[in-house]
């Protein structure tokens, strides 16, 4: 791109789960739309992060048999993610879960933009700040290339972390460090056996056993493994503590997350190579790939027109505006010692309100994904990625509408302002 | 310390104490034969099954001991632990 400044009818910033859905849907809805992801590829938690099951894809039902809970992006991108991996949703207790490939998904997204001739993806774009003036929003990129400024009637805050919130100086809400959801360090390990059968509780034994003999982190106990679905790959989930003082966590910190990175990476290294030495179901074993960044599961939530609740969730509560289902479990991490799934009554679904994706009293400003307005209960249900694709889908379908260039043209009218 | 270990749990025993070490959150009437991997029990879970059973009753459960039969409800865990003690 050209120095400059570029218009655009919607502006997303953010490519993960959310910020691809919006961005799609916004272009498929007639708006010019660009796509702004600061790493080289797209799909967020789901690719750099190599967090590798789309959760809140389906109902939650006790009978057999995954139903999509949300149609539309996010049953588009889960048929394509079957039809690349061969593998269809797997059922957990009540929750069914479509395992990804984080390879496969880095590819749908690159197949899904490139499809959409009004979408414009600007890789390798960090924002450096956004501002609002009477021609609409200005996006300031700053990139390897220089100083680069976009502007777009309407905008979607598809960055996770309610970056926009901080750049127009409006308030967010976050968890204190002690509540804040825990990071995930994923690895990929390559490995001669495949896991089944005893596999996994096994490994949990001789872990142990490393930590008896000193040659393990105890952090070492927020680690699992999971097949990836390729012949001889698996995953390693460590899950976080949040460093030496719980209490000092913070995900949004460059040094702080840096440093717990670091500490994943060498609780990682340990745990595999005392594994390889010590089982023969595990000789040959090495780690193939470390994760761009830890998996981010909480930080800054907006405040919308609506704050969807805890109580919102465990009721099932429905919305006249609902504008997609929540279906997860809120699930807590707040220590690194496994979820604590809390289940609505009846399984019900909640409805997210259009509201929830609106901060209050910002014109032309939607948010998706993680850090849309619900409060930390909420979030728990609502930040998995099959969920986010729904949010975004409808961030980006309200965006282009409020940008005014929606193909629908009685909704255009009545969104023009 | 070592005075302070607990002798070996009946299965109603164990229930309580899994939930009071917070490894799981169990209903106050599940069944002494109820399936703990349906109830959440997993790698993860079992790994600090393991320290938390060594702190309480001082027993070291090794990798053969954790196979899915012995762990599967809280009547086999129970057995396991008690087989451990003796």
């Amino acid at each position: 791109m050209k120095p400059g400044v570029r218009r655009f009818d919607v502006a997303v910033i953010g490519g993960g789960s959310a910020g691809l859905a919006a961005a799609v849907t916004a272009a498929r809805e007639g708006a010019r739309t660009i796509l702004i992801e600061r790493h080289g590829y797209l799909g967020g938690m789901g690719t750099a992060s190599l967090v590798h099951s789309f959760c809140g894809l389906y109902l939650l039902r006790e009978e057999p048999g995954a139903v999509i809970a949300n149609p539309g992006f996010a049953e588009e991108i889960a048929d394509r993610m079957t039809a690349a991996t061969g593998i269809g949703p797997l059922r957990f207790g009540r929750v069914d879960v479509l395992p990804q490939h984080p390879v496969e998904f880095v590819t749908i997204a690159d197949d899904l933009v490139a499809a959409e001739p009004l979408l414009e993806t600007h890789l390798h774009g960090e924002v450096a700040g956004v501002s609002r003036d009477e021609d609409g929003w200005k996006i300031r990129l700053a990139g390897m290339a220089g100083d680069l400024t976009v502007s777009a009637r309407t905008l979607v805050d598809a960055s996770g972390d309610a970056m926009v919130a901080v750049w127009l100086g409006e308030r967010f809400s976050m968890a204190s460090a002690g509540h804040l959801q825990r990071p995930a360090y994923v690895f990929g390990v390559r490995c001669p056996t495949s896991i089944n059968g005893e596999f996994p509780l096994r490994t949990s034994g001789l872990l142990v056993e490393g930590m008896r003999a000193g040659a393990v982190s105890e952090e070492a106990l927020g680690l699992s493994f999971r097949a990836s679905g390729r012949p001889g790959e698996m995953f390693g989930t460590l899950d976080l503590t949040g460093g030496e003082s719980v209490e000092n966590f913070d995900p949004l910190d460059s040094a702080c997350l840096g440093t717990l990175e670091t500490r994943g990476r060498k609780v990682a290294a340990e745990a595999i190579r005392w594994l390889a030495m010590r089982d023969e179901a595990w000789r040959g074993c090495y780690i193939s790939h470390w994760p761009v960044r830890a998996g981010i599961r909480e930080s800054r939530r907006w405040i919308g027109e609506y704050v969807l609740t805890g109580a919102d969730i465990l009721a099932g509560t429905r919305f006249d505006d609902e504008i997609a289902l929540a279906t997860w479990p809120m699930e807590f991490r707040e220590t690194a010692k496994g979820p604590r799934l809390k289940f609505p009554e009846g399984n019900r679904p909640t409805g997210i309100p259009l509201r929830s994706l609106k901060p209050a009293g910002i014109e032309h400003l939607f948010v998706a994904g993680r850090c849309l307005s619900a409060d930390h209960d909420a979030q728990a249900s609502i930040r998995v990625m099959g969920t986010c694709f729904a949010t975004g889908e409808a961030a980006g379908r309200a965006a282009a509408r409020d940008s005014g260039s929606s193909g629908n043209s009685d909704r255009i009218d009545s969104a023009r302002q | 310390m070592e005075s302070s270990k607990n002798l070996s749990p009946n299965p109603t025993e164990l229930i309580d104490w899994l939930n009071a070490e917070g490894l799981l959150d169990l209903d106050w009437d599940f069944p002494e034969d109820g399936d703990l991997f349906a109830a959440g029990l997993d790698s993860m879970a079992v790994m600090q099954l393991v320290v938390a059973v060594e702190d309480e009753y001082g027993v070291e459960l090794g990798p053969d001991d954790l196979t899915r039969e012995n762990l599967a409800t809280p009547i086999t865990l129970a057995a396991l632990i008690t087989a451990r003690t003796s």
